[in-house]
């Protein structure tokens, strides 16, 4: 099967790649071999959360970001740009309409609280979290699950100053729930019933309610209105441990709206080999054995994403990026990859695909390697995402810079 | 706070641990001080292997001998410490038969059973050796738990009026003549301060041991051998596997319970404190080790860690190996006029209870008492028990899983938690198996400080706590960093830096 463009990634930078190009009437293939690192990790939209941009009342994001692409001109945000970075994001939120938005205050970052008891600027935040921006300002009950292992109410109510309730749940299958089990359940009416009125003895004066984010996959935002309802007050979610309940919203709203239109989604199998004939990809290989199945495309990008996603691996010695065998920019051996302590920001966060502002691999001297490749996503080298808190940013901007620069080449 | 005891030990390893017993079992008031947890020193950091003796038979048939008959008593009154697999001393081409044929006369001498076994039998009972090997002999090796022994002793010894405090050091030593008079400890963790009189005072504190002798204005010799060992994410053999030829660095692979140890390595040190695992010892036991099991090449690792051997040293040799691996008992009343201390030092964590023995027979000689030894005989409580995979497996679902990795249930921390004594989190990791699964705690430690704040025993700012555990923690894993490892690690930045922004 030819394609206009195939991507080999499934996490929000290919998703995002994606899209871009389906809008712009292509017909696009995305592989991921699993179903990204979204349903892992992401709740709200990380772009830019260094200390200047770290509380409420500080720089817009904006003036913040030129400063960052001036300071830090190879990091991928140097290479897409304010300008673009802003209009990736608008694309995101396109497909999120009310109810279910993600929005910043006043174009800033937001400090939300966190599962472990701190705060995380963050910019985009959708509806069912904005609420928990003001927790310290407002009287605040945090409610958790008996037999759900991964939110300790009374441990965070501790950390942010306010109360904490564990409620039981009516007879369950097992002894153990988990975040999608929770989820599942909320979306039922009578179980919403429990909670509320379970919620509602607990509660004294409280304005506000904090529940991990489980308030369902499909319709957060009725489950949230019909809890408000029964409790008679507002409720917000906190982002927990994997899995993210709010990454997977994300991931099958990408793919209901991509499939939609007309977008081919592969999941469940890593590319097995790819043709490359001087310096073009002339076609990729997924074996599903006993059939191999092989398919071309104009353009293709990579957006496996870094050790977690497969893009990029690890022998004693080396970095590799397995699929075309690129360069991978990483100074100094392995003894030199992680710093002395956990909470270093280590070198090995920085390494990763160079690329020409254009989003081309290069190699070492700055000579593209492959013309009809391009590269998205946390796998790109110069970047630091955790310490800065950019993940979603960088993935949002570079899959839809990447896309943009492969239907221009 | 002034205590008064008739025996006061210091140091909760093994040793100390089993002179507790020993000593309550014959009905004598003893208490034992401990600067850390129990097994905070060699006791705690060594690859678990339940010595044969087949390792010592060419080169120190004297602890060959101990560790033997050692053996054989603590099948008996240990066994649910203890996971009898029996182990192979592998002969590879290299090591050609002249090194085997004098081991396996030295095993006849040292009444070590060795059952010679050849390359096809080798293989059918251990798939995972190379196919290269010539020969391997069969002695009775096992693997051993070596919280759960101590725990163990330290639990009877409490039944029968045996005391001890943890996270207690000793400050300084008040002398009298020819005597220590006074003890002066503190608690480490809340500053209570305690003098302590004894009639005698034993020091039991390993590698630690001419430390402590200097407050009383006394040395011992001792050579401090660091010894590294890495962690694979699943067990590579049911036997213990030893290379057959002088012990070298890389040539044993231990199983314990889910996972295999690869040791160990042999490096002098000057400090009992500060060391850590090199990356030129991960290289050398990966290629070592390997020679024997060719997967370890491709093995995920989950952690690395190091132990102190503490070893006496009677004169000077060249090599750390040399020195023999056989205990010393010191009267410092007939060596240095200090009457009322004793020093025992070095040995094997096999040979604890004999060490105790010893010690404990030499206490009464000095205090003219008549009062038997009875720990060969008297089982560890909790002997009838089971502890192992299976039994973790008939219990999932009853309970919340607190840790994915090794099964550990809410319910088995909650009965940990009801002992008491606790004092922080690495005393709960040392008692559960929390911690020692493939992602080492990642997962687990959240949980549990989630179960302290709401059982109320929460002592302190958890998220510095959770901070801590992370550091500590990262000691063992940043050698071992490649391959599937890294994505393991990447997972845990993504939670604790990323997404809770600690």
């Amino acid at each position: 099967m030819h394609y206009d463009l195939i991507i080999i990634g499934m996490g929000l930078s290919g998703l995002m790649a994606a899209k871009t190009a389906v809008e712009a009437g292509k017909k696009v293939l995305i592989i991921g071999k699993g179903l990204g690192c979204l349903t892992l990790f992401s709740n709200t939209i990380d772009v830019l959360g260094i200390p200047l941009l770290a509380g409420p009342e500080t720089t817009r994001l904006r003036d913040g970001l030129s400063q960052w692409i001036y300071d830090h001109p190879e990091h991928p945000y140097g290479k897409v740009g304010v300008e673009k970075i802003e209009e990736a994001l608008s694309s995101f939120n396109s497909l999120f309409p009310p109810p279910y938005t993600f929005q910043s205050r006043n174009e800033t970052n937001s400090l939300i609280p966190t599962g472990v008891g701190t705060f995380r600027p963050t910019y985009l935040i959708p509806s069912t979290m904005m609420r928990g921006i003001a927790l310290k300002e407002k009287k605040t009950l945090l409610i958790g699950f008996k037999g759900y292992k991964d939110f300790y109410s009374q441990r965070l109510a501790d950390s942010f100053e306010c109360r904490g309730a564990t409620l039981s749940l009516p007879e369950s299958p097992s002894t153990e729930i988990t975040a999608t089990a929770l989820a599942r359940w909320m979306e039922q009416p009578s179980f919403r019933e429990f909670i509320g009125t379970e919620v509602k003895k607990q509660i004294r004066d409280e304005e506000l309610i904090g529940v991990p984010a489980v308030l369902g996959v499909n319709d957060p935002m009725g489950v949230r209105k019909d809890l408000e309802k029964k409790i008679g007050a507002s409720v917000f979610e906190i982002p927990i441990l994997p899995p993210s309940i709010p990454g997977m919203r994300i991931f099958n709203r990408f793919k209901e709206r991509l499939i939609r239109r007309g977008v081919t989604f592969l999941i469940g199998h890593p590319v097995s080999k790819v043709t490359l004939n001087e310096k073009r990809c002339e076609g990729i290989e997924i074996a599903h054995p006993p059939v191999t199945t092989s398919y071309s495309a104009d353009h293709y990008i990579l957006a496996t994403g870094r050790f977690m996603g497969g893009g990029l691996e690890a022998d004693r010695e080396r970095i590799l990026e397995p699929i075309f065998n690129l360069p991978v920019f990483q100074p100094g051996s392995q003894e030199d990859w992680f710093g002395r302590f956990f909470f270093d920001k280590h070198p090995i966060h920085r390494m990763g695909i160079l690329t020409d502002s254009s989003l081309h691999p290069i190699d070492e001297r700055g000579k593209p390697i492959l013309e009809n490749v391009w590269v998205a996503g946390t796998i790109l080298a110069g970047h630091h995402y955790l310490d800065e808190k950019s993940r979603e940013g960088i993935e949002i901007a570079t899959g839809y810079w990447s896309a943009k620069k492969a239907m221009e080449g | 706070m002034k205590l008064q005891t008739e025996i006061l030990i210091i140091g909760g390893g093994a040793t100390g641990a089993g002179i507790l017993r020993d000593l309550s079992l014959r009905g004598i008031p003893s208490l034992l001080i401990e600067k850390g947890d129990f097994l905070s020193g060699a006791s705690g950091r060594n690859h678990g292997l339940f010595h044969s003796g087949g390792r010592y038979v060419v080169s120190d048939p004297e602890a060959a001998r101990e560790c033997i008959a050692e053996n054989r008593i603590l099948r008996k009154i240990a066994p649910h410490c203890i996971e009898e697999t029996d182990g192979f001393f592998v002969s590879l081409p290299e090591d050609g038969p002249d090194f085997r044929d004098r081991f396996i006369q030295a095993c006849k001498d040292a009444n070590v059973p060795a059952h010679l076994l050849s390359r096809d039998e080798a293989l059918s009972l251990e798939p995972g050796l190379t196919p290269t090997l010539l020969s391997a002999v069969k002695v009775p090796d096992g693997a051993i738990d070596p919280f759960e022994l101590v725990l163990s002793n330290a639990k009877d010894a409490e039944t029968y009026g045996g005391k001890f405090l943890l996270h207690t050091g000793v400050t300084s030593l008040l002398m009298e003549e020819n005597k220590v008079k006074t003890v002066l400890a503190k608690d480490l963790l809340h500053g209570e301060e305690y003098q302590i009189e004894a009639s005698h005072i034993i020091n039991a504190t390993g590698a630690w041991a001419d430390e402590f002798l200097k407050l009383a204005g006394l040395r011992v010799a001792m050579a401090l051998s660091k010894g590294s060992m890495l962690i694979t994410n699943q067990r590579l053999t049911h036997r213990v596997i030893n290379r057959c030829r002088p012990p070298s660095d890389g040539d044993i692979i231990v199983p314990n319970h889910t996972v295999s140890i690869l040791g160990t390595t042999s490096v002098r040190l000057e400090d009992a404190e500060n060391f850590e695992v090199t990356p030129q010892e991960v290289s050398r036991l990966i290629r070592e080790t390997s020679r024997m099991i060719p997967a370890i090449e491709e093995a995920r690792f989950i952690r690395a860690y190091a132990g102190i051997r503490p070893l006496f040293q009677s004169e000077e040799k060249g090599d750390d190996r040399a020195i023999s691996r056989g205990f010393v008992l010191i009267d410092h009343g007939k060596k240095d006029g200090i009457k009322n201390l004793i020093t025992i030092t070095g040995g094997k964590l096999v040979t604890y209870r004999l060490m105790a023995e010893k010690t404990s027979d030499l206490l009464c000689q000095k205090m003219g008492i008549h009062a038997p030894c009875s720990t060969h005989l008297k089982p560890l409580p909790g002997a009838g028990k089971l502890s192992g995979l299976k039994d973790r497996l008939k219990t999932l679902g009853k309970s919340e899983t607190l840790c994915d990795c090794e099964l550990v249930r809410k319910e088995e921390v909650e009965e940990v938690l009801k002992e008491g004594k606790l004092k922080n989190l690495q005393d709960i990791l040392h008692r559960t198996r929390l911690a020692k699964g493939t992602c080492q705690g990642g997962f687990c430690v959240y949980r549990l400080l989630g179960i302290l704040n709401e059982s109320g025993l929460a002592e302190g700012d958890s998220n510095n706590i959770l901070k801590g555990f992370l550091e500590e923690r990262w000691k063992g894993i940043r050698p071992i960093l490649w391959g599937s490892a890294v994505k393991e690690e990447e997972l845990m930045e993504g939670i604790y830096k990323g997404l809770f922004n600690l």
